[in-house]
């Protein structure tokens, strides 16, 4: 036993990289990527590996923490779950880089990753191509956050034909919790797929009084209601932009579905009104929207017109009082007059805790994603008071972001990479409405963000994974028709 | 010369069946046993002779790197291994020759693995070739099919999955206990169908239906094995399924096989494949019926030339899709004097096939009085005229754009709208949209029509060129460098992404720099919202009719006044005609031109009173005197004798070349 025990120790201690013991230093950080220096993690994700891009021959990475030490060789530092786990139980772990070039080490200086809150332990989102009009490719995947694993939820693929292809979209869940969720499913064997107490239900919320089924949904927090916007969008490509698309609805409203009556009713069907991304507030009791006026001219397709006057297109922050037990609606409220700064407000997220607002801003238009230069602008619910969240902002497209269960974190979609392919981001928010400095989904290959040619798209937190597995929505989707939503223009505005 | 003699002696008594002796036979033996090995060299001759572009053209759709997550994706299906294994080949077509040989080598090995595996008599040997003859067909058929592929491996992978597919056969014959034979194909059937697919079924189905003629096996164990093998046929792909999330469940038992992204194509496209699957078994099931006979040669001589008909006969031959992928990888060069060259060469290729088909439609029409029946027959021999393609003139036209020549020459040249001989119109949008965007500056419709490629028909090298030319273009320089690490993972595009770096990195070098130069000068108009709606000329005749940049410059200018004289629009062509003289400083005008202004001032007498030269008068007046001796009647009749004498004025481009259906 001991001539095996010995030269196996023996040999591990030859592959444990030893800390340089003599090294010059330098008064920078390194650069690394992903950037995690000086970020706020959460206690629970999975170990943040990176890449040191130093051009030095070879690399030992220390990383230590009150609890644990770990010692890292090589230009891709991949730290062990493990090691991770006993780092990550202290609130702070600091780590520094020594790099080597013509045998001498020089030392970066150190950064640290401070430990916060956790955070719920799946996130959810599509992954598309950075495509225009063709949708084939196109999944929603669950990743757990405590690890790298990422499962399909469902595939486009699994349903698709040639020409009766399938486009998959707005998957949403109330509360994280993914015993009641949906997702639409355009075109063949269209509808949205509600999950309700785990069971699978398919509808179509289109009727001949709305404009679209619903799209960008938004769950009742306590009651069985989904808040829809019903709008018809266009797209069109940017002849000469490093803005590629732009996505514009030529009608929109808002609608409210009914859960457990399977009825639909308008909230706002103002014509001369935009009406979109409805988000309740966190209590329920209201709802907060965007809004944008627009008149069409005569004589040229609407279509047309509002990619002319897409410029024109100011959508206004609103919120609008309800009462989900006798399902009555008050009067709306503008919260924020875009139209004044000649700016555009859209997809309002409130905090769970209720205290926070975050919206996208740009200077015009209803589809931050595809804007360069959409930013994310946060609002105090207690005065109504804003600012541009600058610690989140970068000069490319920020977007489509979701709160945590616990309020306390912020996942947002964010091209600051390459400027094209949209990437998630979390930050953490202290009591002040600051947030500390992003840092990316963690990847067990560091270079993945820069491998993976395709985007991620309207990242959504979840509590648990979701339990349907892929070939029973698949087969679901495939064998049900949608049922028929009911029209009921009489409910209380 | 004595070769020859006793090679004519040889087939003589092949074909005659005579046998007059032992040695006669030996030799008419060896001749069938070498004539698959004739047959493919031949087929390497055709395929880098006739076949070269097409092989270039399906390389540079395809894509193969050394990247893991390139092999991850696409794996993610059953059958996605031998697509990875495909497209390795695959890349090798860059180099024709070496491919094609690449290509005819496997092949060979399906011929001879068939023999063996069959155990085909010496005297039926020619049987074994009949797999490898509709793999050749399954290529070389598909034609403009090529632009829909979803995977660009259909070269190699159904050839390395019949080869596969071969294993299980070769492996069952060895075991001598049931359960042996039984576990064999369990195992086989369970991990070989996510690597290949329908191939390892059909190595399964192959593998049982040998046991059932084995004439050692008893009853029990044939029926055990056929009915275990059909379970795992039905059953595997069922339980699999539960373990990808990247296909429907019908599809199951039809992957690894080709796909098209229109449904129309799949049929054609597969149906030799089928066929070749479809012999596995069945030569399982017949081969030891094969014994040598009497009439054996005539059966050889028989299937080797029935290959040789149909080999030919279904291969896709026409001229004007050669010639298009010809121009299109000239194009891909910036090298524009060959494009030219190339249409060029086609258009004097068919002068005297257009002189004949004239002839004989003359002959047809004397004396034929009624319209509707000369416009029958005149329908009946327009195929017989060369007309190109209109990818071909807008491929044409662009390099005489970038040449500066195309209001000097492009009006001289054969002009027109022949479909594509195709099974389904393939939108130029796909076919060349990304080509000749980027060239007109139009790089965000062209990245726009690679994404829609890559979605619809995967990622292949060229996608990844253009989509990181476009970025270098705009200087996103990030954007450009995450393709450019893609391309530097290949083996023949490696050296191009090199040397794309820098100039992703140097927006000045990159200015200076071929393809570049040539393609700012075409991006001086604004920013607007566009949509091509699918119909690539359409759009660029829209583009250069509604923008007027403030600050054009004379590329752009001549660009705008050439598209202008296409539209055949005369305000629009005075407006771009003042534009051009003010920003090019023409002192003459080039000859198209000038004809033009002639032709436009006297038809309305609108535009510039320009001092026209003798030359453009006197022609001018020839075309009006010979309108005068040889009225018009049918466009389409009259087209062919008046392009002999006015082919290359303004004049016929305007009253001819109109209704041009364009995609």
């Amino acid at each position: 036993m001991r001539k095996i025990t010995i030269p196996i120790l023996l040999m591990l201690v030859a592959c444990t990289p030893r800390i340089p013991a003599t090294f010059d230093s330098v008064d920078s950080v390194p650069v690394i990527f992903p950037d995690y220096t000086d970020v706020t993690i959460p206690g629970n994700i999975a170990p943040t590996n990176f890449l040191i891009e130093e051009g030095a021959d070879s690399y030992i990475t220390v990383l230590e923490s009150k609890s644990a030490q770990a010692v890292i060789k090589g230009d891709k530092v991949k730290i062990p779950t493990r090691k991770w786990r006993k780092l990550t139980a202290a609130p702070e772990i600091s780590i520094r880089v020594y790099g080597r070039n013509n045998k001498v080490w020089t030392a970066y200086q150190p950064f640290k990753l401070t430990v916060s809150d956790e955070i719920d332990p799946y996130v959810s989102y599509r992954i598309i191509p950075v495509a225009v009009e063709s949708y084939e490719k196109l999944s929603i995947r669950q990743r757990n956050l405590t690890n790298y694993d990422e499962k399909v939820i469902f595939a486009n693929t699994m349903v698709e034909t040639n020409e009766e292809g399938t486009c998959i979209n707005c998957h949403h869940y109330r509360n994280g919790e993914t015993d009641n969720m949906m997702f639409h499913v355009r075109h063949f064997k269209g509808g949205t797929v509600l999950v309700l107490d785990g069971k699978l239900n398919k509808v179509n919320t289109k009727t001949d009084s709305t404009i679209s089924a619903g799209s960008y949904p938004s769950w009742h927090p306590t009651h069985d209601y989904i808040a829809f916007a019903s709008d018809r969008i266009h797209q069109s490509v940017h002849a000469l932009s490093h803005d590629k698309l732009e996505v514009l609805d030529d009608n929109s409203d808002i609608i409210l579905y009914d859960i457990r009556n399977n009825i639909v009713s308008p909230i706002e069907n103002d014509t001369s009104q935009f009406e979109c991304f409805p988000d309740w507030a966190s209590d329920g009791k209201s709802l907060f929207y965007v809004s944008a006026t627009y008149q069409a001219p005569s004589g040229i397709p609407r279509r047309d017109a509002v990619f002319l006057d897409r410029f024109k297109f100011h959508y206004n922050l609103y919120s609008k009082p309800f009462d989900p037990d006798t399902h009555t609606w008050g009067a709306s409220r503008l919260l924020y007059d875009a139209v004044a700064s000649d700016s555009s407000v859209t997809w309002p997220k409130a905090s769970p805790d209720g205290r926070w607002l975050l919206c996208c801003i740009s200077s015009h238009g209803v589809f931050p994603l595809d804007q360069i230069e959409s930013e994310l602008i946060i609002f105090d619910l207690k005065d109504f008071s804003y600012r541009y969240a600058d610690e989140l902002n970068s000069p490319f497209a920020e977007s489509f972001h979701c709160w945590s269960s616990n309020g306390k974190w912020l996942m947002f979609s964010t091209r600051r990479e390459d400027g094209v392919h949209t990437r998630l981001y979390f930050s953490h928010i202290d009591e002040n409405g600051h947030f500390s400095k992003p840092f990316a989904l963690p990847q067990r290959d560091p270079e993945f963000n820069r491998e993976f040619l395709n985007a991620f798209n309207i990242g959504e937190f979840m509590k648990e994974p979701v339990k349907i597995t892929p070939w029973q929505f698949a087969s679901f989707i495939s064998s049900t028709e949608a049922t028929p939503s009911r029209y009921d223009s009489k409910r209380e505005k | 010369m004595g070769k020859i003699r006793t090679c004519a002696h040889a087939l003589t008594v092949i074909f005659m069946n005579v046998s007059t002796n032992n040695k006669k036979d030996k030799l008419a033996g060896q001749l069938f046993r070498a004539l698959p090995y004739i047959l493919a060299a031949v087929l390497w001759i055709l395929l880098i002779t006739c076949g070269q572009y097409y092989l270039r053209k399906v390389e540079d759709l395809s894509v193969f790197m050394f990247d893991w997550m390139y092999f991850r994706e696409a794996i993610a299906i059953p059958g996605g291994f031998l697509g990875v294994a495909g497209s390795f080949f695959t890349q090798f077509l860059h180099l024709p020759w070496l491919g094609s040989l690449m290509w005819i080598f496997i092949l060979l090995c399906v011929y001879q693995l068939t023999v063996r595996a069959f155990c085909i008599p010496r005297s039926l040997m020619s049987l074994a070739i009949i797999p490898a003859v509709l793999l050749i067909i399954g290529n070389m058929s598909l034609g403009y099919g090529v632009f829909i592929m979803r995977e660009q491996d259909h070269f190699f992978a159904p050839a390395l999955g019949y080869l596969a597919s071969l294993v299980p056969l070769f492996s069952i014959r060895r075991i001598k206990t049931v359960w042996g034979k039984l576990l064999l194909l369990l195992a086989w059937t369970a991990a070989g169908y996510p690597l290949l697919g329908v191939f390892a079924l059909t190595g399964t189905l192959t593998a049982a239906c040998s046991v059932l003629t084995d004439s050692d096996s008893l009853r029990n164990e044939k029926i055990t094995t056929v009915a275990v093998a059909v379970t795992l046929i039905l059953l595997i792909p069922l339980v699999e399924y539960n373990f990808f999330t990247s296909y429907r469940l019908a599809d199951s038992w039809r992957l690894g096989l080709p796909t098209a992204s229109e449904e129309v194509w799949n049929r054609s496209i597969r149906t030799p494949l089928q066929l070749a699957l479809l012999f596995m078994p069945v030569m399982a099931l017949l081969s030891h019926r094969l014994k040598e006979g009497r009439r054996d040669r005539l059966i050889q001589a028989t299937v080797f030339a029935l290959s040789a008909i149909s080999v030919w006969g279904f291969w896709f031959k026409d001229s004007n899709f050669r010639t298009e992928l010809a121009m299109s990888l000239a194009v891909d060069r910036s090298d524009w004097q060959e494009v030219v060259d190339i249409f060029r060469k086609e258009s004097d290729s068919h002068v005297k096939s257009d002189e004949k088909a004239y002839k004989a439609r003359s002959a047809k029409l004397e004396g034929v009085k009624d319209r509707n029946e000369r416009r029958i027959i005149t329908d009946r021999f327009s195929n017989r005229f060369f007309e190109p393609t209109r990818t071909m003139v807008l491929y044409r036209d662009l390099a005489l754009l970038k040449m500066n020549r195309a209001l000097d020459e492009a009006f001289t040249m054969k002009d027109g709208g022949r479909p594509q001989k195709s099974r389904t119109q393939i939108p130029m949008a796909l076919q060349s949209g990304k080509q000749l965007y980027t060239q007109y500056g139009l790089v965000n419709m062209s990245y726009r029509w690679c994404m829609e490629d890559i979605i619809e028909h995967n990622w292949s090298y060229s996608t990844l060129k253009y989509m990181a030319m476009h970025s270098v273009i705009m200087h996103e320089t990030s954007f450009a460098q995450r393709y450019l690490n893609k391309l530097k993972k290949t083996i023949f595009y490696r050296r191009w992404a090199i040397e794309q770096e820098p100039l992703a990195h140097d927006s000045l070098k990159m200015s200076s720099a071929e393809p570049y130069r040539n393609i700012l000068p075409y991006m001086c108009f604004d920013d607007r919202m566009t949509n091509d709606m699918v119909k690539s000329e359409t759009f660029l005749m829209r583009h250069y009719n509604e923008e007027e940049p403030p600050h054009a410059t004379p590329e752009y200018d001549r660009a705008a006044l050439f598209w202008a004289m296409r539209i055949q629009n005369i305000p629009l062509f005075w407006n771009r005609l003042y534009l051009y003289v003010r920003s090019n400083q023409v002192e003459k005008l080039p000859r198209s031109v000038e004809e033009a202004a002639f032709l436009y001032h006297n038809l309305d007498k609108s535009g510039f009173d320009l001092p026209y030269t003798k030359e453009v008068q006197d022609s001018y007046d020839a075309f009006n005197r010979f309108v005068k001796t040889n009225p018009v009647v049918e466009l389409k009749e009259s087209a062919y004798p008046y392009s002999r004498k006015f082919g290359k004025s303004f004049y016929y481009f305007y009253y001819f070349i109109r209704n041009i259906q364009t995609y």
